[in-house]
């Protein structure tokens, strides 16, 4: 497309510039891998550091990896429980809040009814009030239900905050499929149940992906409500992790080998849907 | 043929007197514990050495009763929470851990039983049971409110002086500081030099603030946080000289102190990089440890310096209780725990599991003497000392959060020492004046 | 397109089952705690004294108790550090990560993206207390390869709020660089292209042709960081426990302070409603300027 009659001097000259340019661009690519990277690595590092490694000064780079701490961790009562109560906690809410959440996203986006915008932003409102007080109402009423230290308390609780991402970010995507689509399947006498399943369910799936993955992120990762409505039974990662702070010592690395195992099973999932992670997180950009 | 007959004769009749006889007096835990097998009893836990050494010794129980123990661990920071919570929704808790600081707060609720509900009830107390051999101060400071018994104390701490002798020897010093003028004075300039400090004390903000750090400057000075009327007596000369003295005494300290948790200080000593420390006796595990310590050969420990009104360390520990909440049966099974795990009889399995007994005799054993540096001025430090050396009033937790705002300011500077003390004070006195102390006749415990 | 009953009908199937369970679920918490805010509600003293009704006087306490006052405004300075850099830093990378070229290592720094999001958040606070320390604190010991002389981080408060903000540019930068490329994925193909051959100037393209793609999701950030900074916790309760002195005591630390160290839960109730009241406030307002702004 460029101009070819430009001298061959000015043709070498703007290749060199685009050369400069790939150049910069691969190294602050470079930068922003590291800076993400990094204290996750250093994370990664100190689980597999002796205590008195991990505390030395200055930092010490090379050293000789032990899995001690992985073996302590996890031979304690209940890490490896808590990593399956994670998981089990985690899919059902994200499960539920996809289940009840998409349908709710679809007739936001495709229905006109009065008091729409208000019922979005009290979907919303409700990712808006903190755990701390509401941990205590929680507490109480789950044991009037008997369900404390069980999955299904920490899954309606985080349903509460799950919910609203799911409808924020699957109504957006709704609203980015054209009409036409819908109004073709009607022409051939679908229901509207018919076109949200085989038509717009599909198509969103970028949407969905991304509200999956946050709904999974954000249950997977929550300490405030767990640490209150489980004990043994139910108990969660997180809570586990915390468990080892005692309040006199930090056992560093079993800190960081619990904090590892924790994340690692997000960054599978998130590799999993990772191509959907960027179409799905449009936010509305869609008119 | 008669006489051996006679002989067995008078040997069946020897034996079945002694039955009998001793009936009453055979306690035995598996006779005590029959009613209550299969019952479950459930404890809130912490990731300590002592309740590690505990969750070692519950197979033994578990196998001799019947009884299941079920602990939960959670971090120090939501121990009572998680407690509190528990007590007022009327939960499935049967043994309430309660660290010193809560003793006023549980026992006011009427969330514990005294122990001599137990004690003396024949069929649940074992005769053995001998309440006098544990230290009476922790007895006092950490089973007891308002004169009555509650918790047998489980998880103890004093506070001691862990130094490097290493270092010390090399600034030519043959003995660890006697008094805390001695050890800002004279070690101080000595031991501080380039990369390395003399002393850190923990000051971190919370609980290590409050209790590790004010409190502990306090008391051998003279000065205390409350007066007998329970009004603040920091503006007094001697609580000013006591907090004036730590902040003296930063200079020989690391940089970051107002960031040093226990972690860190224990740490820093574990490296090299300070003489000394003053910490709780459970660490003696962490630095005798190759693994975490550099100075294993050259560790040291001593009871804490005096100050001009005494030797006042530091104390702290947490005692097992009975709730009220658990069922008659569970209450039972839950005091035969608690029992069996504060025995004399298994003290020695106790600390060689790495717990810290309350027990008097089994520091007399010369083995655990030998084996552990720390038992010796732990002992010493446990003869006397200020049970309420923390507030153990239900508002403490408030004024604790308040002291640990405030004492780090003054640390820091961002606070004048009086400006930081008068706030304090006034904050402490509009909490305890909500609580109700100032009315006439109330009962000022503490 | 649909009749009236059938779009009744589906509206009720569609919406019912969420609204229900949201009701359900989260209704009579949100009661309960409005309800405690209007009484005396201290935990352990209830068996005591009850739950007497005290109206507002929560509320006038609240309102007028300046360390409330102080660490909400801290925790608006602390909006409005981390905010614009996690805006600024997301945009940047979401731009990087547009760029052709290099389509490899732009894939691995997606995928890197995602690590800070996943990382438990008190683990973060840990993290952080690792990576500042003073003594053995990597940061100190990269700054010393620039001749820079170390600082006490969390000894310090103004050094100890800028590391607290700092792990939290690190946790949610990415968050920010995903919704905006996802923005920038949005700008039709053509649009753009004809727009490079008009202009060069980068900021030139973003103003005029992918600005209105992402204004959408910066509403969206705004919205989702500034509620989540309201309720920060974790993070700032592992690293600084709030402190040195006050210096990182944001509003969810002091209201947990209240509720479970003091245990008085009708004032922290109170605390938290003013709170919830203020974010819908701001969100309101958020969606309001900078949508109007895209429809001028």
């Amino acid at each position: 497309m460029r101009d070819t009659t430009a001298p061959a001097a000015a043709v070498a000259a703007d290749r060199r510039r685009q050369g400069s340019l790939r150049a910069v661009h691969v190294i602050a690519l470079l930068v922003v891998i590291a800076f993400c990277i990094f204290p996750f690595y250093w994370m990664v590092a100190t689980s597999l550091k002796e205590q008195a490694v991990a505390l030395a000064s200055p930092p010490v780079w090379l050293f000789e990896p032990t899995l001690e701490n992985y073996t302590t961790a996890l031979g304690k009562s209940g890490v490896a429980r808590s990593l399956l109560n994670s998981l089990v906690i985690a899919v059902s809410t994200t499960v539920l809040a996809l289940v009840l959440g998409t349908p709710a996203a679809f007739a936001i986006a495709r229905f006109e009814f009065p008091g729409k915008k208000e019922l979005w932003f009290w979907f919303i409102t409700n990712r808006m009030v903190s755990p701390i007080v509401l941990a205590l109402p929680f507490f109480l009423l789950a044991r009037t239900l008997g369900i404390l230290d069980t999955h299904l308390a920490l899954v309606l609780t985080y349903i509460t905050f799950n919910l609203p991402i799911v409808v924020w970010i699957c109504s957006d995507h709704f609203r980015s499929l054209p009409k036409d689509l819908d109004e073709a399947a009607r022409l051939e006498g679908a229901s509207a149940w018919r076109i949200f399943f085989s038509i717009c369910l599909p198509l969103a799936a970028p949407g969905i992906a991304v509200s999956a993955i946050f709904s999974f992120i954000f249950s997977w990762n929550e300490l405030l409500y767990a640490l209150v409505l489980t004990r043994n039974e139910a108990k969660t990662a997180p809570v586990a992790a915390t468990g080892f702070m005692s309040g006199y010592e930090l056992p560093w690395g079993q800190i960081m080998a619990t904090g590892t195992l924790i994340v690692l099973p997000v960054i599978i999932f998130a590799l999993i849907a990772s191509r959907q992670l960027v179409r799905g997180l449009t936010m509305g950009a869609v008119k | 043929m008669a006489y051996r007959k006679e002989l067995g004769v008078a040997f069946a009749a020897l034996a079945t007197a002694l039955l009998a006889g001793g009936g009453a007096s055979a306690w035995t835990l598996e006779e005590a514990a029959k009613p209550y097998a299969g019952t479950e009893i459930n404890v809130v836990f912490l990731d300590r050495p002592g309740y590690r050494a505990a969750i070692k010794m519950l197979p033994d129980f578990e196998k001799k009763t019947g009884i299941k123990v079920k602990y939960d661990i959670v971090p120090y920071e939501n121990s009572r929470e998680r407690q509190v919570l528990d007590f007022t929704a009327k939960g499935d808790l049967d043994i309430a851990l309660v660290d010193l600081v809560w003793m006023g707060e549980f026992a006011e609720s009427g969330w514990i039983v005294p122990m001599d509900t137990f004690l003396k009830d024949p069929k649940l107390a074992d005769p053995n049971f001998d309440k006098p051999d544990l230290f009476p101060l922790l007895l006092e400071a950490f089973g007891s409110w308002n004169g009555v018994a509650y918790g047998v104390p489980f998880d103890n701490y004093s506070g001691l002086l862990f130094y490097n002798r290493c270092m010390l020897d090399k600034a030519g010093f043959k003995e660890p500081p006697k008094t805390w003028t001695e050890l800002k004075d004279v070690f101080g300039p000595k031991l501080t030099s380039g990369d390395q400090q003399a002393f850190a004390l923990q000051s971190r903000r919370g609980e290590t603030q409050s209790a590790d750090s004010f409190m502990r400057v306090l008391w051998p000075f003279g000065g205390s946080l409350l007066d007998d009327k329970f009004r603040s007596n920091l503006m007094s000369q001697e609580s000013q000289a006591g907090l004036q003295f730590r902040q003296d005494l930063m200079k020989y300290m690391p940089q970051g102190i107002v960031d040093y948790d226990h972690a860190e200080a224990v740490n820093a000593l574990a490296q090299g990089k300070v003489a000394m420390i003053t910490e709780w006796s459970a660490f003696y595990g962490t630095l005798v440890d190759p693994a975490s310590s550099k100075i294993i050969d050259c560790l040291e420990v001593a009871p804490e310096p005096a100050g001009p009104a005494g030797r006042k360390p530091a104390l702290g520990g947490f005692s097992l209780a009975v709730t009220s909440q658990a069922s008659d049966k569970e209450k039972a099974a839950a005091w035969l725990f608690i029992q069996w795990v504060t025995a004399k009889e298994n003290a020695k399995t106790y600390v060689e599991n790495g717990g810290v007994s309350g027990r008097q005799s089994v520091y007399k054993d010369p083995q655990i003497a030998a084996k552990y540096k720390f038992v010796k001025p732990m002992v010493e430090s446990w003869q006397a000392g200020v049970p309420h050396f923390r507030p153990r009033f239900p508002e403490w937790p408030e004024i604790s959060e308040v002291i640990g705002e405030w004492g780090t300011k003054i640390m820091l500077g961002t606070a004048s020492l009086q400006e930081g003390s008068k706030e304090i004070g006034q904050r402490m006195e509009s909490v305890l004046e909500r609580a109700g102390y100032y009315k006439p006749g109330a009962k000022l415990l503490q | 397109m649909y009749s009236r009953r059938e779009k009744r009908l589906a509206l009720l199937g569609f919406l019912g089952p969420a609204v229900l369970t949201l009701l359900a679920i989260g209704i009579y918490p949100l009661l309960f705690a409005f309800w405690n805010s209007l009484h005396r509600f201290i935990l352990p003293r209830v068996p005591r004294e009850g739950t007497p009704w005290v109206g507002i006087d929560n509320y006038v306490a609240v309102l007028t108790d300046p360390s409330f006052q102080q660490s909400l405004g801290r925790t608006f300075s602390f909006l409005l550090t981390v905010l614009p850099i996690q805006i600024v830093l997301g945009l940047g990378i979401a731009l990087l990560l547009h760029q052709p070229g290099a389509s490899l290592l732009r894939v691995l720094t997606r995928l890197s993206l995602v690590v800070p999001m996943a990382t438990t958040y008190a683990v973060v606070g840990l993290i952080g207390r690792l990576l500042f320390n003073g003594d053995f604190g990597v940061v100190n010991w990269f700054l010393g390869l620039f001749g820079i002389a170390g600082v006490n981080w969390l000894a310090h408060p103004t050094f100890a709020f800028a590391a607290v903000a700092a792990m939290d540019v690190w946790q949610w930068s990415p968050f920010c660089a995903l919704v905006f490329l996802a923005g920038l994925t949005m700008v039709p193909v053509e649009v753009e292209e004809a727009a490079q051959l008009e202009t060069t100037r980068w900021t030139a393209i973003l103003r005029h042709v992918q600005l209105p793609f992402l204004i959408p999701g910066l509403t969206a950030i705004l919205i989702l960081r500034t509620a989540d900074i309201l309720k920060m916790f974790d993070s700032v309760f592992t690293m600084t426990r709030g402190g040195p002195g006050a210096a990182t005591e944001l509003i969810s630390v002091y209201i947990q302070r209240i509720g479970f160290r003091v245990f008085d839960q009708g004032m922290a109730s109170a605390q938290a409603v003013i709170i919830l009241v203020l974010t819908i406030i701001l969100s309101r307002l958020y969606i309001r300027v900078i949508y109007r702004e895209i429809e001028q």
